[in-house]
């Protein structure tokens, strides 16, 4: 009985373990309190199911973490509520690779980012970077502008997005050095290529 | 939530008002992170390129590469010290 005294709130039970953690702690301890106390997850994220978060996702408005004297997005809450849900693989690449919601992708790159193992990261999200479209990025000052391809970028290198850690991410020249990754082939590339043998040959 | 909202009808994320620019827009954003990975690459080899010429060098030599780096860090420091 005592082992089933809940000390921390939001922990997703039954769930197999990711990265060898329970992965609501993925999610910082005080970012999840102020999800708990957000209007938002009390209002919007009650009963809702992987069909259902479509629907929520849709209507999103910004990415971000916190907000305006310390709310949590709603971004955050739909995340958090994804990550209890434990939807089955396919879902979560289903909502990655459908075109039509800018938002619900987002959330689904983020998600990926956060629980999927290192090199079904880059294979999955690379792809997203040519994927130009505008999100509003709201923090605690103000909203800006940002891209989708940009927003990916941040997950993929950087190490804290949207007021949450990321797990450690290996180099990319390390996977490929193991050989799990094919080295990232830019659409640009081609065109590059061109242009310098042109000026090679105008040389 | 009317006060939730502020601030948001500032900035437009409505896509393909300008499809071209928003398309070279892309282009120098996915160039500069091209650029930034191949400096990074260069980086790597050029710190195992010198892992690999220490190695081969005798005492004397790595005492006189020692030495002509402290020489040229202490110059760059003054210098910036006199910049500043």
């Amino acid at each position: 009985m005592s082992d089933r005294y809940i000390v921390d709130r939001g922990i997703v039970h039954g769930a197999k373990s990711i990265h060898d953690i329970n992965p609501a702690t993925l999610i910082e301890k005080i970012v999840r309190e102020r999800i708990y106390e957000s209007l938002y997850w009390k209002e919007q994220c009650f009963g809702l199911d992987a069909a259902t978060l479509c629907d929520k996702a849709v209507d999103l408005q910004f990415i971000g973490g916190h907000y305006a004297n310390q709310r949590v997005s709603p971004f955050l809450c739909l995340t958090f509520k994804l990550i209890q849900l434990q939807p089955e693989e396919e879902i979560i690449l289903e909502y990655l690779n459908q075109l039509d919601f800018k938002y619900l992708r987002a959330i689904a790159a983020f998600y990926v980012r956060l629980f999927f193992p290192a090199e079904h990261v880059y294979s999955l999200l690379e792809p997203l970077l040519q994927d130009y479209r505008k999100l509003r990025l709201r923090t605690t000052s103000s909203v800006k502008l940002t891209y989708m391809d940009e927003f990916v970028d941040s997950l993929l290198t950087g190490t804290r997005v949207c007021d949450t850690t990321l797990p450690r991410l290996p180099k990319r020249i390390a996977l490929e050095d193991m050989g799990k990754l094919e080295p990232y082939k830019s659409p640009l590339e081609s065109d590059s290529d061109s242009d310098s043998d042109s000026e090679s040959g105008g040389e | 939530f009317a006060s939730d909202n502020q601030g948001l009808d500032e900035v437009d994320d409505t896509d393909d008002l300008d499809p071209v620019a928003e398309r070279e827009a892309w282009k120098e954003r996915e160039l500069a992170r091209l650029r930034r990975a191949r400096q990074e690459l260069e980086q790597e080899e050029a710190e195992k390129e010198e892992i690999e010429n220490r190695r081969q060098m005798n005492e004397r030599e790595l005492t006189r590469q020692d030495q002509e780096k402290i020489e040229q860090e202490r110059k760059a420091k003054s210098e910036r010290h006199k910049a500043g």
